[in-house]
């Protein structure tokens, strides 16, 4: 991957929330369409009901995991608020294994585990260069409700996937979570978005 | 550095207790700071952590006067660079102005009080504020209200007295300090003892530190002190807290002999009276990867070559002993600080954070506890790598630190989970007359051969560094 560090006061071209890039659309209500959004569900469902295992399942071994910051400028430079020089989660397959792993141990955390909801809209998808990848453009909405506290955490992103059909079914081969918050209101990211 | 057999004088920092002053500090409901803070029996009351009036004067006593952490100056390298940070609830603008100088200055109008740089960095010559207009310069100086002929800024006001409220600055090892309290403390005062320690983190290569990115910052629901007190030097809570990292076979130990081992809880700390610490922990007692490493007997640059500090390449060691002195190479070396902070509010992790490719770049972070308000906490990560590092090595260093540190580290998540709990606790009515105790005391006790100055605490960590912060807290908020 390319990745140089940067100051914090210099946006460049890479600084742009870019939503889907292949212009090459998979339409709305097609049987791939349908199948990536079949898949989106089980993912969130798998991670709702912590079946981490079935989630390791459904991602590839080169898998890229990550979620840059976001930085608010002003002016000519507004819209220039992603910074991919620094993430809430930087991961590769290796690591995710790492962090699956501490969850079945002491990972106070998440012991007791919180009870999430994850909400997947907004589902737009597009064929990438490489014959059977898919971009996926999703919203997510999560709720997180942690101990006895009546009070849930929530948090909202955009996510960036591309979707790799494998042995008849899809496998994540990256993810870009894009949060909206310049200050996260989560007290942490203990669980995947 | 031998700590076995140690020939010292045992010296309580100010052990007289009944020689000690009662704080002129009372609160509206006439507890005073002795009731909260008691010096005498090394607790203090868990009511500090939700009371209203105590944070008020916290605000005025220590965070409007002591020293803070804004940023590093890697992160505004050209004129005109600015970036937006918080000394505490206070707004502030660092921004480089055409001399070169880093500025910081309160992001306050002076007219009627907006905001005047709405973003979180960028680059401007002048600062305009959207309400009336009035500009100023990346220095925080006046340049004028617009429609200058109908002097908008006043009839007869100088506009020399209408800047941006000015802080006083202090660059590190490239990390940016501030303080208003412009007549107070120089910083190498503020430092004190520590910075033969903290030089060997921040002041030991050619080019310094570079952070890697804009800080993470994501809020918690708890007083800044609950994580203030433990970045006072809390090693014992690493044992239980963090030990997924024994169990993942990072630190040294099984997860069945954790508090046999006691992996990591050996070294020497290291404090001083203004409340900063550090731990000083030899890598191949610490860490699983390293104890089979033959150290016995070698010199330092060899030490160095088997075993470089975290951040280091081997390349990178002649510049060491270009900037450092022998003793503090020496040090480095053998048993270097890796986990500490600086009083109020500032963490310290420079940590060799083995990966799971086998490698140990090492991870640099620093965090700020900021108060935003009794409840409230900002935690902010800043992630570093010596500039002088291969690209490669700095994006393992920003992944190790990422990977184990701040929003999602797997350390420090499960930090963020203890902290908003014991805030819920100190509301009720009984639980906030229970007190956080002090009370496992080393002593200053100065290991043979040891070459630094400062309050020193050899062996098991214990309570020492951790009750020097709370006295420097005390000390903080009891000056008038
Ligand atoms: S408040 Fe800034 S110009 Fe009036
Ligand atoms: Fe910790």
């Amino acid at each position: 991957m390319t990745w140089k560090t940067k100051s914090t006061a210099a946006p460049d071209s890479t600084t742009i929330l870019r939503g889907l890039v292949s212009n090459k659309r998979v339409a709305l209500g097609s049987q791939v369409y349908n199948r990536i959004l079949e898949t989106l569900y089980d993912e969130a469902a798998a991670l709702d009901e912590r079946r981490i295992d079935d989630w390791i399942a459904m991602i590839a071994q080169d898998i890229i995991y990550q979620a840059p910051i976001r930085l608010t400028r002003t002016g000519p430079n507004r819209d220039r608020d992603v910074m991919r020089t620094m993430f809430h989660f930087d991961e590769d397959y290796g690591s995710l294994l790492m962090r699956t792993g501490r969850l079945q141990k002491s990972a106070w955390a998440e012991d007791p585990p919180s009870r999430c909801r994850r909400f997947i809209t907004n589902v737009r998808i597009a064929e990438c260069e490489t014959p059977g990848e898919y971009e996926v453009v999703s919203y997510l909405y999560l709720e997180r409700s942690r101990g006895d506290s009546p009070e849930n955490e929530n948090t909202t992103a955009e996510r960036r996937d591309v979707w790799r059909e494998v042995d008849g079914g899809y496998k994540l081969a990256s993810r870009e979570i894009i949060v909206d918050q310049s200050v996260l209101g989560m007290s942490n990211f203990a669980v995947f978005l | 550095m031998c700590m076995t057999r140690i020939n010292y004088k045992k010296m309580h920092y100010r052990e007289n207790a009944q020689m000690l002053q009662k704080s002129k500090l009372v609160l509206r409901d006439g507890t005073s700071l002795d009731d909260l803070v008691m010096r005498e029996s090394n607790e203090v009351s868990l009511r500090v952590m939700t009371d209203e009036e105590l944070y008020h004067l916290e605000m005025e006593k220590i965070f409007a006067k002591t020293w803070l952490l804004l940023g590093h100056e890697s992160e505004i390298p050209e004129p005109g660079d600015f970036i937006v940070r918080d000394m505490a609830e206070d707004n502030v603008i660092v921004a480089r102005s055409q001399d070169g100088e880093v500025n910081v200055s309160l992001n306050v109008c002076p007219h009627r009080g907006m905001r005047v740089c709405l973003g979180e960095a960028g680059n401007k010559r002048i600062h305009q504020c959207i309400y009336h207009g009035w500009a100023f310069r990346p220095n925080g100086d006046f340049i004028g209200a617009p429609v200058e002929r109908e002097k908008m800024h006043g009839n007869d006001v100088d506009k020399k007295t209408l800047g941006l409220k000015k802080a006083k600055v202090h660059l590190y090892g490239g990390l940016i300090f501030a303080t208003w309290n412009v007549d107070g403390p120089s910083f190498d005062e503020y430092l004190g003892d520590i910075k033969y320690y903290m030089d060997q983190l921040f002041c030991r290569t050619d080019n310094g530190l570079e952070l890697l990115g804009p800080p993470q910052r994501f809020t918690l629901p708890c007083n800044w002190k609950v994580p203030g007190e433990q970045s006072g030097s809390d090693g014992f809570h690493t044992l239980t807290l963090h030990r997924s990292l024994m169990e993942g076979g990072v630190m040294g130990g099984t997860a069945e002999s954790i508090y046999d081992q006691a992996p990591g809880m050996y070294g020497v700390d290291v404090s001083c009276k203004q409340g900063h610490s550090l731990r000083c922990l030899e890598a191949e007692k610490t860490f699983k990867m390293f104890a089979d490493v033959p150290f016995e007997g070698k010199s330092t640059r060899e030490r160095l070559e088997l075993l470089t500090p975290p951040g280091i390449t081997k390349e990178m060691i002649p510049e060491l002993f270009r900037n450092l002195s022998e003793d503090q190479v020496n040090q480095l070396a053998t048993i270097p600080p890796q986990v500490g902070g600086l009083f109020p509010n500032i963490l310290i992790a420079f940590i060799f954070a083995p990966r799971t490719d086998g490698g140990s770049s090492g991870a640099l972070a620093l965090h700020t506890y900021v108060p935003k308000g009794p409840g409230k906490v900002e935690f902010v990560n800043y992630i570093f790598a010596e500039k002088d590092a291969p690209e490669q090595m700095k994006r393992d260093m920003l992944q190790n630190s990422v990977q184990q540190t701040g929003t999602s580290g797997t350390i420090e998540q499960d930090d963020a989970d203890v902290w908003p709990v014991i805030m819920k606790n100190a509301r009720g009515a009984v639980s906030k007359g229970i007190t956080l105790k002090y009370q496992a005391l080393h002593g200053h006790e100065r290991p043979e051969g040891w070459v630094g100055e400062g309050l020193l605490y050899p062996g098991f960590t214990k309570d020492d560094t951790q009750w020097n912060w709370w006295l420097a807290y005390y000390d903080l908020m009891d000056a008038v």
